[in-house]
């Protein structure tokens, strides 16, 4: 994240509880890539991020006056973004078909030319496996955390960490022998 | 040698120390594989933070500020309805109810008036009603259904302002000018539903 958009965020705060639209211009600027990443990492399609960047935004210029300064403002920026992006998931049901085509046609170690690049097969993970890697592994989030924004349980946030390593692993061809 | 599982090989990455991980630990630092296997686990998590950062394809901030003011507005005339909107159902319908046959010796047309005014108050509610639930503040919009929205909104404060005058006026022209702003009232609130809510069920939400 650019350090310095962040210093100007938290330097406006102020403004922006005030309703200054030039201020809630600099917020906006400051956290709006990392924001549509976090949306785009867990959501399948950019409209789906898109509309989960602008839903965020609304909330934090809503909610700001809440804001009490306790943690960090963009780890409060964070949470609502995520649990938008986990609502649009929810309401939006989409189907879990990767998960069947892997079992239909596994990679072989062995084949090379079908390793798959990071981003491919990040992408190609469940919604669920992928919130909960990109949630854990990149945003930080305990499982407990996670649990509670999903909904779920605590193993459950656990196994479908593990159960998306193992996939990873496979595609991207770093199983060793035994 | 049983090797350790992905959930353990996580385990083991966690801070703190959970029952049974301390042997987990003990066993990656002396087993190559396990050990290779975490370091893959490393180094993937390392390129998972490393993977660029995706960008929107244009500025939503014009859209974003659109449908913060129009919330502001909606919060506004929201709050005629929770008050002002008794307050001014009520100085209306005394204005109507002191000329009513029975009261007054009052004309069919005023009887009339009164039962239409009714009807549009009860219109107004049911119709503020659906857009409440349809709840506009927790949707996203485009931008041109957030200016027209917004602007509705501006027209549906202005009739407000002035239906809280009402009482003000002359005898004489209370009753039709209250029943000009309740049916204007009416009439922008329809706008409103057709701007909301049929447009979301047409796109599906």
């Amino acid at each position: 994240m650019d350090l310095f958009r962040l210093a100007d965020a938290d330097a406006v705060l102020p403004r922006v509880k005030a309703g200054d639209p030039v201020a809630q211009e600099a917020l906006y600027r400051a956290f709006e890539v990392p924001v549509y990443n976090l949306a785009r990492r867990i959501c399948r399609t950019t409209e789906d991020a898109e509309d989960v960047l602008q839903e965020t935004f609304f909330e934090v210029y809503r909610s700001i006056g809440r804001f009490r300064g306790d943690g960090s403002l963009w780890g409060w920026v964070r949470t609502i973004a995520s649990s938008k992006a986990l609502m649009r998931l929810r309401r939006n049901k989409y189907r879990e078909t990767d998960e069947l085509q892997d079992d239909i046609t596994p990679l072989r170690r062995e084949d090379t030319a079908l390793r798959m690049d990071l981003e491919t097969a990040l992408e190609r993970l469940s919604h669920t496996s992928r919130a909960v890697v990109w949630l854990h592994d990149v945003e930080g989030y305990t499982h407990e955390e996670i649990a509670g924004m999903m909904d779920k349980t605590v193993s459950f946030s656990k196994s479908q960490l593990a159960r998306a390593h193992t996939r990873l692993r496979r595609w991207l061809g770093e199983e060793v022998p035994a | 040698m049983t090797h350790l599982t992905m959930e353990q090989l996580l385990a083991v990455r966690e801070p703190g120390l959970e029952p049974g991980v301390a042997g987990w630990r003990d066993h990656a630092s002396a087993c190559d594989l396990c050990r290779a296997e975490l370091d893959r686990l490393d180094q993937r998590v390392a390129r998972l933070r490393a993977l660029p950062a995706l960008q929107p394809s244009r500025n939503r901030f014009a859209e974003i500020r659109t449908a913060t003011s129009a919330s502001r507005r909606r919060k506004r005339w929201v709050a005629f309805s929770a008050g002002g909107f008794a307050v001014a159902a009520s100085l209306t319908l005394a204005v109507v109810l002191t000329r009513t046959p029975e009261l007054s010796g009052g004309s069919a047309q005023q009887v009339a008036e009164q039962q239409e005014l009714d009807s549009i108050i009860a219109r107004s509610r049911s119709l503020e009603g659906a857009i409440q639930d349809y709840n506009p503040d927790q949707r996203v919009t485009d931008g041109r259904t957030a200016v027209v929205a917004a602007s509705l909104e501006d027209r549906l404060a202005r009739v407000d302002d002035q239906l809280q005058m009402v009482n003000m006026m002359d005898q004489s022209v209370r009753r039709e000018a209250a029943l000009r702003l309740w049916r204007e009232r009416v009439g922008l609130l329809n706008a409103l539903v057709d701007v909301h809510v049929t447009r979301a069920r047409a796109v599906g939400f």
